[in-house]
């Protein structure tokens, strides 16, 4: 089956969940996509009335992680009460992680969350293909067999969709979300039994050979253009801190500039706050509107976390992640011992 | 004044011309975006294009900017005058006319009040804007319905007419007249070219595919601070900074005093900042009257299309698109106002 087709199928079926779930009043609304009106987007929405749930779209555009709007800072989701509304959220693989490493952290309220799974075949890069298209403007875009289809005036550009996809998409082993013990209770649709992932993290082969100059100048080069609008950080289900460090300002913790090494302080400190956490969605990189992509920074921490702690964040809510757990057996080569 | 031609190939010549006296800014491809960078070779000078992501404010209203700076030996403190940039003079070139009408948002901004904003408007002062027309806008360009135009001369130095091979040139300000006079080598155009030029105005102008209806927008907004709709409009929101930092007319800036104990030295700065961020509006006692996105987007909105008109007589918007292009969750301006609008169609039904 085509990529087109099983979209199709999968809006369909994730409508008729939804449709249900609003008509019983088991959800009060629904998380999910709808269309975006500027070229390569779409939107998140909330569906709160069963006549507008053919609003709900799903293709490889739905590049949100809509566990982000479930971590308690969100006003609007609640009743005008003040109380957390019941929410149905549409959930692809990487939202399936999100929501379960969430509630390994205890920021979810179960009893007022569905979870409708549904089967992701990866999201278009969306910031590569802006690039290469360049000055020029797109009306269209859509799947067709294993292509990503660009229209606009006067011309049409066809991308490979296993290469123009993120760059995390494309290692990606879980699709749906996984299953999980905890959580089987609210989940409806798609789940995938995934205790471990078998991931030989090749794709960082080329980075890894790189000398500490030659990383460093990659890093350096590669956040550059950032004007800290912090779209990266909002956009991150695990950015859910009150007050994040970099906002700290009694006393200022760290430089707000735009200087170097201040955009470099601030996307390192943040990436070291999501080791162990990031659950690669890419959602940081495609809404980063410099397009900054931050994956290899953001894989590098998965391979460490996987390689020292046996850990990759998301499988299962019964696993403890080293940031949560104190093990007297952990490595501590890192650490200098006194001669 | 006649207008004058100027030839695509010749923008070399106009480069050498005026570099050495200017610092010459135009459009050019810095990893992937199109931005307004000072130019070393013309070659790189982009002229193909819609519009910049980051808008040409950035070079008079960097994302950073110093203030002061100072040294000090523990007892006394001497200020380090260092920077030059106030006594240079700036081109530039391929400014869009929405973007020009910024800058006179901009200008009106800094200029109000007994104690002027010395840096922008010296900045300004210094710079000359050399435009081109829009030929062809983007379809989330609106600027004719916000007082502005694709190819509105009003608010530029020198308005050009993108003919194909040629620019159809015209000396708009004193400046830019000036500036002209001394471009001898620039040939004279025809009738034929100027017909030209009109066609592609009207052209450009009937190709708009975004209308918005702003006519009543103040007084509903002024109404509506409570409404409901904010919550509404606001439901998507994450929070981040890209509508307003890439917002050719948001001015707000945060003061920062940076103090580098190690080598006796310190610096007052002034960074980009945005009511979209949670520090905006936090008082001293920890009470923040804009606490979530409801309140934060309402403040952008209001900012622009109601609070713009009530203390300059003018919107605070100029069409450009960017916030609908690069807004992650793509809450669509178009849409926003489309709501806003409803609340008076509402009401009607109501009463």
């Amino acid at each position: 089956m085509g990529i087109e087709s099983e979209n199709k199928e999968i809006e369909k079926n994730l409508r008729d969940i939804a449709r249900n779930l609003l008509q019983e009043k088991k959800v009060d609304a629904i998380l999910g996509y709808s269309k975006g009106t500027a070229p390569l987007s779409t939107s998140p929405i909330i569906i709160r009335h069963i006549d507008e749930v053919n609003k709900l779209i799903w293709n490889n555009l739905c590049y949100m992680n809509l566990a982000k709007y479930l971590v308690p800072r969100i006003p609007q989701l609640k009743s005008p009460k003040g109380e957390d509304l019941k929410i149905g959220i549409i959930a692809k693989g990487c939202v399936g992680r999100a929501l379960i490493h969430l509630n390994v952290e205890k920021q979810l309220n179960l009893d007022n969350i569905k979870i409708i799974g549904i089967s992701c075949n990866g999201i278009v890069n969306r910031k590569r293909i802006e690039r290469e298209i360049g000055e020029k403007e797109i009306f269209e875009v859509s799947t067709s067999e294993n292509n990503i289809m660009i229209k606009g005036k006067d011309f049409e550009k066809k991308f490979s969709f296993d290469e123009y996809i993120n760059e995390l998409c494309k290692v990606c082993k879980v699709k749906s979300p996984p299953k999980d013990s905890e959580l089987e209770d609210i989940f409806i649709g798609e789940s995938r039994e995934m205790k471990s992932i078998d991931d030989d993290f090749s794709d960082l082969k080329e980075f890894e050979s790189k000398s500490p100059e030659e990383k460093w100048q990659y890093i350096k080069e590669l956040l550059e253009p950032c004007i800290r609008c912090y779209a990266c950080r909002e956009a991150c289900p695990m950015c859910y801190c009150n007050l994040c460090f970099v906002d700290q300002n009694k006393p200022i913790w760290f430089g707000k500039t735009t200087d170097l090494s201040d955009i470099i302080i601030f996307h390192l400190v943040r990436a070291m706050h999501l080791a162990g956490r990031c659950v690669a969605c890419g959602a940081c990189s495609s809404v980063c509107p410099m397009g900054i992509d931050l994956n290899m920074i953001t894989r590098k921490l998965e391979k460490l976390v996987k390689e020292r702690f046996n850990f990759t964040s998301g499988l299962n809510s019964k696993f403890l992640p080293p940031m949560m757990a104190y093990n007297m057996e952990d490595d501590e080569e890192f650490m200098l011992e006194e001669n | 004044m006649d207008q004058k031609i100027l030839m695509k190939n010749e923008i070399g010549k106009l480069y050498i011309e005026l570099a050495e006296e200017y610092n010459f800014y135009a459009p050019v491809i810095n990893k992937g975006n199109l931005i307004y960078n000072k130019i070393l070779n013309p070659d790189e000078i982009i002229l193909d294009f819609y519009n910049s992501k980051i808008p040409p404010k950035e070079i008079l209203f960097p994302k950073m900017e110093t203030l002061f700076e100072y040294k000090t030996d523990g007892k006394n403190i001497e200020e380090i005058i260092e920077r030059k940039d106030l006594d240079e003079y700036n081109i530039i070139f391929g400014i869009r006319p929405c973007d020009a009408q910024a800058f006179m948002l901009m200008e009106n901004f800094f200029a109000l009040g007994d104690i002027k904003d010395n840096l922008f408007l010296k900045k300004k002062e210094n710079t000359v804007l050399i435009g081109i027309g829009c030929n062809i806008p983007k379809s989330t360009c609106f600027c004719t319905s916000v007082n502005g135009h694709p190819f509105k001369s009003d608010y530029l130095d020198i308005f050009m007419i993108d003919l194909g091979e040629k620019y159809l040139v015209e000396g708009i300000s004193d400046k830019g007249k000036n500036m002209l006079e001394k471009l001898t080598w620039l040939s004279k155009s025809t009738k034929a070219d100027i017909q030209k030029g009109e066609e592609l105005s009207k052209k450009a102008e009937e190709s708009f595919k975004t209308k918005l209806d702003v006519k009543d927008i103040e007084k509903i907004l002024e109404q509506s601070f409570d409404h409901p709709i904010w919550t509404e409009i606001s439901d998507i929101c994450m929070g981040c900074g890209i509508c307003s930092f890439l917002c050719p007319t948001c001015t707000c800036f945060d003061v920062i005093d940076e103090n580098d104990q190690y080598n006796n030295r310190g610096r007052r700065i002034r960074i980009w900042d945005t009511c979209q961020f949670c520090l905006y509006t936090l008082h001293t006692s920890g009470h923040n009257p804009r606490d979530s996105s409801i309140e934060r987007c309402r403040n952008r909105i209001l900012h622009k299309f109601c609070y713009y008109p009530k203390n300059y007589d003018m919107l605070g918007c100029v069409g450009c698109g960017r916030c609908i292009q690069l807004c992650p969750v793509n809450n669509d301006l178009r849409k926003i106002i489309e709501k806003v609008n409803k609340i008076k169609e509402e009401e009607k039904v109501n009463a």
